[in-house]
């Protein structure tokens, strides 16, 4: 299974979630659990994708360089939490990133 | 059933309501456009997430977890989870649309995501003539669907020709940091958020690269230890509004 077929089932499967209710039931009752359950889903993705992606690009690196991807991902988290806009983490993070690489690597 | 002339005014009342979430949506798109084209899989295949999954947040799952080679059938449970409010949006959106010709139910759910269920909900809740509503549904879901599309075939064109040094492959990661950071103030987000990053982070060699579909498990399993009712409002999709979701 390809990028292409990956991509195409998971647009059926989402495409099917769409219309579950619409075409086989026109009204159910979720459950309560369910029902908080999907507003963890998001953020819980976010958390691991997000860790993961910052591990796997701290693995790739010694331990100096790898103090630049962290300073990085550090710098977001003090911009979000002083502005509350999710965005100034890239326009802080990614900045900090390229100084820090630069000077690590000088 | 809508009537493009006769309803022309709730079309663009509907697509006038969907303005706002146009604002955080866009970036996102860009964004997630970049990294399809930064990642080791076909650039139009990272782009088709876009008319395929239309959920930015599975967009992103899929990309960055193909990208990382992640087994097929674990990439696509991810992105389904992670969908799995869809069917809620389902569900309440059956109410009105209810008796509508199959063309349109079609249709009508191809389109449904976090931010087309907030502003057609609220045409629903408000236009007592369901024709109405149905335009207003159309003219903001539409838009979003091409401002989308469009936004996210701008980053992919932008990104392919960018640099490596640059390092855009980060720009995920922290978008994604971004957008968990705020979520830290409610008990059962933060506790989500917590279990779910240091379980990726221990599982990062897991086989078939499930750690990612564990985390979310962990994630979602810490998050409802948390007590009912302490942040049952900041953890619903629509209190989150800046994504395709999203």
């Amino acid at each position: 299974m390809n990028a292409w077929i990956v991509i195409l089932a998971a647009g059926l499967g989402s495409y099917l979630f769409r219309l579950s209710s619409i075409v086989l039931i026109d009204r159910i009752t979720m459950p309560a659990y369910l029902e908080r359950a999907s507003g963890l889903v998001a953020p819980a993705a976010f958390a691991a994708l997000a860790a993961a992606g910052v591990a796997t690009a701290c693995m790739g690196l010694g331990a100096t360089e790898a103090a630049a991807p962290l300073a990085a991902v550090a710098a977001a988290v003090i911009a979000v939490l002083r502005t509350g806009s999710s965005y100034t983490a890239i326009l802080v993070g990614m900045p900090t990133l390229w100084i820090t690489t630069s000077l690590l690597s000088s | 059933m809508i009537s493009l002339v006769a309803d022309r005014r709730d079309i663009a009342a509907g697509a006038r309501a969907m303005v706002p979430w146009l604002v955080g949506i866009v970036p996102f798109g860009l964004v997630i456009g970049l990294s399809a084209a930064q990642a080791e899989i076909p650039t139009l295949a990272g782009w088709l997430t876009g008319p395929l999954i239309y959920s930015g947040s599975a967009q992103v799952a899929t990309i960055e977890m193909l990208d990382a080679g992640g087994a097929p059938i674990v990439v696509v449970v991810a992105a389904l989870i992670i969908n799995i409010r869809l069917i809620l949006y389902s569900a309440t959106m059956a109410r009105h649309w209810r008796g509508t010709p199959w063309w349109w139910r079609f249709v009508a759910a191809y389109l449904l995501i976090d931010p087309s269920f907030a502003v057609g909900l609220d045409g629903y809740e408000r236009l007592a003539d369901r024709g109405r509503a149905h335009a207003h549904y159309v003219g903001g879901a539409v838009l979003l669907w091409a401002s989308w599309l469009a936004a996210i075939g701008v980053g992919a064109t932008i990104g392919a020709g960018l640099p490596t040094w640059l390092h855009l492959e980060f720009v995920i990661p922290l978008f994604l940091v971004g957008e968990a950071v705020p979520k830290l103030a409610s008990p059962a987000l933060r506790r989500a958020i917590l279990a779910a990053a240091t379980v990726a982070v221990l599982a990062l060699s897991a086989p078939l690269h499930l750690g990612i579909a564990l985390a979310i498990a962990a994630g979602i399993t810490a998050g409802l230890t948390a007590r009912p009712g302490v942040s049952a409002q900041s953890t619903h999709p629509l209190h989150q509004p800046t994504e395709v979701r999203r």
